[in-house]
């Protein structure tokens, strides 16, 4: 407890409030919540450490020369009291010297706050304003990928195929703000055929804005599920913004995932709808899941397509099916198509699988919503193993519906019938758990309290015949 | 939570010191703390039989860089206090107690594996993980592990055994004795483990230089007829009451060789080449034997298990004539070297759930142990 404390005066403790400044993107609200929730601040850097940018140069430069500056004049104020006989110099200097821990992890702020308010902003919009410009007057095809969650699968898939027989760009990894879209249109050569924008959507109107700079004339919307609670407060306030894509497309060449049930009450005669069953005009048949693969045939009563992708999980039919249909309509050739298609393979930490002694690990640490979990869940049950392990922290950022997402997080889970189901301990792990028990989950629970420490030796953990699924990884900052 | 302290006791006066040290470091120690129930607590026992507690012991660049003798130097052995439990004493200004719940015991060999500690800890009367002192003593000592064996319908292969002694007093009177086996024959010291000491020979002039060897080491030997169109394999098995076998695994050994120390640990070992296959990187597993006989040697093995009266862990190592489809007791191992981990891994149990699995058993053996009256009312000391 004292040394917890004391923790606050030690050497490293300015570079932990750099880091996790670092790690809150420099918001300043999630870093205060983590800043004063925290009470041990000598164990922050878990996961990663203080990635040593400029900015988190100038930043730590500040606060070690703000630290210094206060201790300094601390110290001149004692020996000037106690010298001059001043009252209350030397205490106000004490205290100065005392308190710097609790002063300078605030003031941190004011240059952060500046700096974004009257340098990084403006210079942002200066950007973002050009690439509206760049993109309105773009002659090629501009396809839009917005969704509550699989944004970022859905676009690399598209990009694989697509790229097959056209010059296609798209957004990098999960590089979606309008910032990012504007480096995108910088970097426009004007040779390029086909754009593949990731919509990153955080707040209420960010996916109409979003539209009004990249001017879509295609839409993909992956589906529609509880994200970012903390500014949308409604899953209905997240839907009208995210639907606000087909508003601005007015309704035309917008592909709906139908699997996705908040998107229901927003579909449209008009809509493209994909899901396990096909897309649009063209039917799977012969469908395929194993640890490594999904195979299927594509079908519709002029071709056959055969699909055979080294993406898991009966969710990826839809995206994989979807993917075909705007490449045919695209002008690709069914061969090209499925040469493509037989390039497209899991991206790190999302439904990745892989060996460990003798295990099949399936990393999916990146999903962050409750359809991924579902979908992972479903994945899970599908697939044949001596023993089934589910492992999860829950998910973050899910407002006043923590509790009733969580309690179906644990449904979802039950009803994937792990021999073990492994938590991390922290503020949600009891509503996963009253969501196991409500589901009759009868299999091991297994409570971690120390996550890094289980995801570092997991080989110690599983054996040969394991089937692990890892969903959903929490950051420091909210731990 | 308040994490059970689990004592792991390693090194100690044996020739398989250092074997004891990986066992306990990476196979017992490191999947200890990584539980949510337990905390190793690390109890070296140095060659000259010193003990020493401290949490520094459970690194291994301590004793890969051989700079063991110099952090012993600045520690001070640990004193045991026996009541009421296994209490270690960390002497200082004020000497600090630590009470240890549950022993692992680690060593391999003598002065450990071969009863001794056993002994001591059902004196202290403290929960342990493996086998109790009876079953450690029979086990340890490959003459007389054969002789149960054989006297419950177990097949081994010929021996003789004899006292080092015995054979420097009167090498005629053995040479005679071991005239009935025939070559080739394997000479070991009964009590050693890891191959220590054993040699395989054709001849008698071999044979005699082979027991001269073999007494450096021990004052037991054992000489026992080779098997032919051998395949040899062997089994770790955990439990009490309930038996559950790992997999039957088949060292790969070439024509007319056989599995001596730097086989088993140097050459395939860490600092081999063939790291791919089991912990030691030297075997088939599981083995390639036909299903029959494959079932019938992991059914000789638990019944071996059975009849030495093992407990919580153990390996026992059999011989197979592939051709006569016979299958013979060999030995067994009361504390398999790293717990045969890599084998339980590949069996479907993790690390982490072998040791947990393993200390559950030690507590309720305990349990089941208290139930037994050790006291007995008698008039016998009124008479005098």
């Amino acid at each position: 407890m004292i040394l917890s404390l004391l923790s606050i005066y030690a050497p490293s403790f300015p570079k932990n409030i750099i880091y996790m400044l670092q790690t809150c993107e420099y918001r300043p609200l999630p870093y205060l919540v983590w800043l004063w929730r925290t009470k041990d601040y000598s164990t922050v850097q878990h996961r990663q450490k203080l990635d040593r940018t400029n900015y988190a140069k100038a930043l730590l430069m500040i606060i070690y020369v703000g630290i210094a500056v206060e201790i300094l004049v601390g110290i001149l104020m004692i020996i000037f009291g106690l010298a001059d006989h001043i009252v209350g110099l030397w205490p106000f200097g004490a205290a100065l010297i005392v308190i710097y821990p609790l002063i300078w992890p605030h003031l941190i702020l004011i240059p952060l706050v500046l700096g974004n308010a009257y340098i990084v902003k403006p210079r942002q919009n200066q950007q973002i304003i050009a690439s509206a410009k760049i993109f309105a007057k773009y002659p090629g095809v501009k396809i839009a990928v917005a969704g509550s969650y699989g944004k970022t699968s859905m676009k690399e898939v598209l990009k694989t195929v697509l790229q097959a027989d056209r010059k296609v760009v798209a957004t990098l990894a999960n590089h979606n703000v309008p910032i990012e879209h504007a480096k995108l249109a910088r970097n426009l050569d004007g040779q390029e055929d086909v754009l593949i924008i990731e919509y990153g959507e955080g707040e209420p109107g960010d996916v109409a804005k979003f539209c009004q700079v990249t001017h879509p004339n295609y839409g993909i919307i992956t589906g529609l599920a509880p994200a970012h609670l903390d500014k949308y407060k409604t899953l209905k306030a997240a839907g009208d913004d995210i639907f606000s894509l087909a508003s601005y497309l007015k309704n035309r060449h917008v592909y709906v995932n139908s699997e996705s049930v908040a998107a229901k009450e927003y579909m449209k005669p008009q809509f493209i709808q994909y899901d396990e069953h096909g897309a649009g005009k063209l039917k799977v048949e012969n469908l395929k899941i194993s640890i490594t693969s999904t195979k299927f045939k594509l079908v519709n009563n002029k071709q056959t397509i055969n699909v055979n992708s080294g993406l898991i999980g009966r969710h990826q039919v839809g995206v994989l099916s979807v993917v075909v249909l705007i490449a045919l309509e695209l002008g690709l050739s069914a061969k090209q198509i499925e040469n493509a298609i037989a390039k497209t393979k899991p991206f790190e930490h999302r439904m990745y699988p892989y060996e460990l002694s003798g295990a099949w690990i399936i990393d999916d640490t990146y999903n962050g919503n409750i359809e991924g979990i579902k979908v992972g869940c479903q994945l899970l049950a599908e697939l044949k193993a001596k023993r089934k392990v589910y492992v999860t922290p829950g998910l973050v950022d899910q407002g006043s519906e923590t509790a009733a997402i969580h309690n179906q997080l644990g449904r979802y889970i039950a009803s994937s019938k792990p021999d073990l189901v492994v938590l991390m301990n922290n503020s949600v792990t009891l509503y996963i758990k009253e969501g196991l028990i409500g589901a009759g989950y009868k299999g091991e629970l297994r409570i971690e309290t120390n996550p890094l420490n289980f995801y570092l030796n997991l080989e110690h953990f599983v054996a040969s015949g394991d089937l692990v699924l890892m969903q959903n990884d929490w950051p420091d900052n909210y731990h | 939570m308040n994490k059970l302290k689990i004592g792991v006791i390693f090194g100690s006066r044996s020739t398989e010191h250092d074997v004891s040290i990986i066992t306990a470091i990476a196979s017992i120690i490191k999947p200890i703390n990584l539980t949510e129930e337990y905390e190793a607590v690390p109890i070296y026992i140095d060659k000259l039989g010193r003990w020493y507690c401290d949490p520094a012991l459970a690194d291994i660049n301590l004793y890969t860089k051989d700079n063991i003798g110099n952090y012993l130097a600045k520690l001070r052995p640990v004193l045991l206090e026996l009541n009421g439990g296994f209490n270690l004493i960390k002497p200082g200004l004020k000497d600090k107690k630590l009470k240890i719940d549950v022993i692992f015991p680690a060593t391999h060999g003598t002065h450990g594996e071969d009863g001794e500690l056993m002994g001591m800890l059902d004196l202290i009367n403290v929960p342990y993980v493996g086998s109790e002192m009876p079953a450690s003593v029979l086990s340890m000592d490959k003459s007389l592990a054969k002789i149960m064996a054989e006297f419950s319908g177990i097949p081994t292969s010929r021996f003789v055994f004899f006292y080092a002694k015995e054979f420097l007093n009167n090498q005629q009177a053995i040479m005679m004795r071991l005239k009935d086996l025939n070559f080739p024959l394997f000479v070991k010291p009964v009590h050693l483990g890891s191959s220590i000491a054993i040699s395989r020979v054709t001849d008698n002039k071999a044979l005699v230089n082979a027991i001269e060897l073999a007494a450096h080491y021990d004052e037991k030997i054992i000489v026992e007829e080779a098997v032919n169109n051998l395949v040899e394999v062997t089994l770790p098995i955990m439990g009490n009451n309930e038996l559950k076998p790992a997999l039957l695994e088949q060292p790969l050994l070439k024509d007319e060789a056989f599995f001596d120390f730097n086989t088993k640990y140097m050459s395939g070992g860490k600092k081999g080449k063939n790291t791919k296959q089991g912990a030691q990187g030297y075997s088939k597993l599981p083995a390639d034997l036909p299903k029959g006989l494959y079932k019938e040697a992991e059914e000789i093995a638990l019944k071996v298990y059975r009849v030495l009266g093992l407990k919580g862990i153990a390996r026992v190592d059999l011989l197979i004539d592939l051709k006569a489809k016979e299958v013979y007791f060999n030995e067994v191992n009361p504390l398999p070297g790293s717990l045969y981990a890599h084998n339980w891994q590949q069996a479907g149990t993790s690390s982490v759930s072998l040791i947990s699995q393993l200390i559950k058993l030690a507590q309720e053996r305990f349990e089941e142990k208290k139930e037994l009256n050790t006291i007995f009312e008698t008039n016998y000391l009124k008479q005098y």
